[in-house]
């Protein structure tokens, strides 16, 4: 009686939540539409190839690497941080992998030192924006390129390390159902990512840091302590995505990683991340975002068009995809 | 010297000490920078040489005026723009052209800047009409913008022995012509923004918007004149690269980047708006620039010199989150 009673209706001008209506207008509905947008262009254009396996195939090697960096670097995103450092991080976790395997280690042990590497810098990073409240676009900047003039001081003269291990090869390039198993994998990862962001107590509250971190801290959410720990998972993807570079690629070569942060931000704010509030976006919408650009790219190479424009087209999706973010609810700059 | 006492509404007692932590900043860094010399010196004392002056004064002017662009942008509430790469490269790229078709020195600059104010403006154009956040907006340009530039051109190069080519490699007074532009653009910004009522307008509104507004300063107006004269700049920097760099394409200007950045943000200048001093650029600027050399005096590759530049800009940006922790109960 009294609980029906302390219930208040909620206002007529507020629309209630519903399920599917919540879904069309939502981040992920606007990227599923690009993306069929792009599959549709393609087949219009290239033609059935473009669907064939071989050339998912091609496209999904391509991806393994954006697509786990970019589940976890979502979480930062989605707590209200940014990590720019993660394109060198994944040079750095490839060149270190790449020199314990030329030193002979074994790649379990290699990978796990190379893990826990990319953790510690991720935790300067953490200490720097949680601890100090640095500008986390600045300070990992400077991370950023900390991270690649330790590469390269790695990478020695050379400028590349070979670590060739067949085993890792054969593993990192199996085939299952014509489709690779790292890309099965990553999808797999994209999807599990989304169930912790959406079904979890502590995607909630990744959430509820990023949406509002003043009304999270008051309702008993430890704020620093879920930046920190994104911005650590941030790490820990970018250095998983360097040591399965390194296994595709057999050596780490100072061109690793390169501007990798950029194609994967811009992905995923086509997808439906921000970089500027957190508590918007979702795993599934990144990966399409991942997926769209790619089939963009993909199409491109086909048709013989100059890659360049790869670049104008994935700057006017960003532009389209943060103005589509602000009519949304987004902050409005001014 | 501060700029803070732009806003008159600030308390009476605010800026004495607002003056007092400007000064702090300013002999922090030269402190620094006297020290990173001195140690240098200490270790090679052929590091006192004319040559090393050169070096340093070379590597301030291009990165200098940039940054006065840069730095307007931080003080009136912009944030960074991340396209001046992009706006740098077309500048030269007119600039190359305009002297390749022989036209003289004055109209490859005017050339030059009125490139610059383009492109600042139509960064403008994108913020005020889409209220979209300038981080992203620029983002997104400048990825456009070099990509296009791309399209157009892959190498280029100033005509040899032009007006501009000369005066990239001649020296005035014992150091490069490019730094005494610079030194003179920096003087004069920083002696006027503080001073004159536009600067104090951009102050305001950095400082704080809606207290802008409520005065009434049009924010869009701001925004535009902000954002195409911090394009003028990137125009004259252009001038100084075109004449100083041998042939470029449209990546060459991406290193240049994090040294703006970190040299705003070293001379106190904040990026969420309102506060700093241009003329502490020539401090932290030339800290930055004389790194470069000081590591191949002490021997090291220059790869180590990214080692040293990203761990500045992070113990720079902690050290300004932590003051605006503290200056925020």
């Amino acid at each position: 009686m009294t609980d029906t009673a302390l219930k208040s209706e909620p206002a007529d001008y507020v629309l209630p939540h519903h399920p599917v209506r919540d879904f069309l207008t939502g981040s992920v509905a606007s990227i599923g539409i690009t993306f069929i947008l792009v599959l549709a262009v393609g087949l219009f254009w290239v033609g059935p190839k473009f669907v064939s396996f071989g050339n998912v195939s091609i496209m999904g090697t391509f991806l393994i690497v954006p697509l786990i960096v970019g589940a976890f670097a979502g979480f930062a995103l989605l707590s209200g941080v940014v990590d720019l450092s993660i394109g060198s991080m994944v040079g750095f976790s490839s060149a270190i992998f790449a020199l314990l395997l030329s030193m002979g280690w074994d790649p379990f042990s290699a990978a796990a030192v190379t893990l826990a590497f990319c953790l510690f810098f991720g935790a300067i990073n953490a200490v720097a924006i949680v601890g100090f409240g640095a500008e986390p676009i600045a300070a990992t900047l400077g991370m950023l390129v900390a991270l690649r003039g330790i590469t390269w001081v790695l990478l020695g003269t050379q400028g590349a390390i070979f670590a060739f291990n067949i085993e890792l090869f054969n593993l990192v390039s199996t085939q299952v159902f014509g489709l690779p198993l790292f890309f099965l994998l990553a999808i797999g990862l994209t999807l599990l990512a989304a169930l912790i962001v959406t079904r979890t107590r502590i995607g909630r509250h990744v959430q509820a840091v990023g949406g509002d971190d003043k009304a999270a801290a008051r309702a008993g959410i430890s704020v620093k302590r879920v930046r920190a720990g994104a911005l650590l998972l941030s790490a820990f993807g970018a250095g998983l995505g360097g040591i399965v570079f390194a296994g595709q690629l057999g050596s780490a070569a100072r061109a690793t990683g390169l501007g990798l942060e950029f194609q994967v931000y811009a992905a995923l704010m086509i997808g439906g991340y921000s970089i500027l509030r957190g508590g918007v976006g979702n795993p599934i919408g990144g990966a399409l975002g991942l997926l769209a650009v790619a089939g963009v790219s993909n199409i491109l190479d086909l048709l013989a068009i100059s890659p360049y424009y790869v670049n104008i087209i994935v700057g006017l999706l960003l532009l389209a995809a943060v103005l589509l973010d602000r009519l949304r609810g987004g902050d409005a700059f001014e | 010297m501060s700029v803070n006492q732009a806003l008159d509404t600030a308390p009476p007692a605010a800026p004495l000490k607002v003056r007092f932590g400007g000064l702090g900043t300013g002999l922090i860094l030269a402190a620094v920078w006297i020290a990173l010399i001195v140690a240098t010196g200490l270790y090679r004392p052929d590091f006192f040489a004319q040559q090393t002056l050169l070096a340093v004064a070379f590597t301030m002017s291009i990165v200098g005026v940039l940054a006065i662009g840069q730095g307007i942008i931080g003080m009136s509430g912009g944030f960074i723009d991340l396209s001046q790469p992009a706006g740098l490269i077309s500048a030269s790229l007119v600039a190359v052209r305009l002297s390749e078709a022989g036209m003289p020195f004055p109209v490859v600059i005017l050339g030059a800047i009125l490139t610059g104010m383009l492109w600042g403006g139509f960064n403008a154009l994108i913020i005020v009409f889409a209220k979209l956040n300038p981080v992203i907006v620029t983002l997104a340009t400048n990825f456009i913008g070099l990509a296009a530039l791309y399209l157009v051109f892959q190498l280029a190069q100033v005509p040899l022995n032009s007006d501009i080519y000369v005066f990239g490699r001649q020296s005035w007074l014992g150091l490069p012509a490019i730094f005494w532009p610079m030194l003179a653009l920096v003087l004069i910004v920083g002696f006027l923004v503080p001073r004159t009522r536009y600067g104090r307008r951009m102050i305001a509104v950095g400082g704080n918007r809606a207290a802008a507004k409520a005065r009434g300063i049009s924010l869009r107006a701001t925004r535009f004149a902000t954002f195409i004269i911090a394009g003028g700049f990137v125009g004259f920097a252009a001038v100084l690269f075109a004449g100083t760099a041998g042939p470029f394409n449209p990546s060459s200007a991406n290193t240049l980047q994090l040294n703006i950045i970190a040299g705003v943000i070293l001379a106190g200048i904040s990026l969420s708006g309102g506060r700093g001093n241009f003329w502490m650029l020539l401090l932290s600027i030339g800290f930055l620039s004389t790194i470069p050399t000081s590591l191949v005096f002490f021997g090291l590759s220059s790869d180590t010199q990214s080692i040293f530049q990203g761990i500045i800009l992070i113990i720079a940006v902690s050290i300004d989150g932590y003051r605006a922790l503290r200056r925020t109960p």
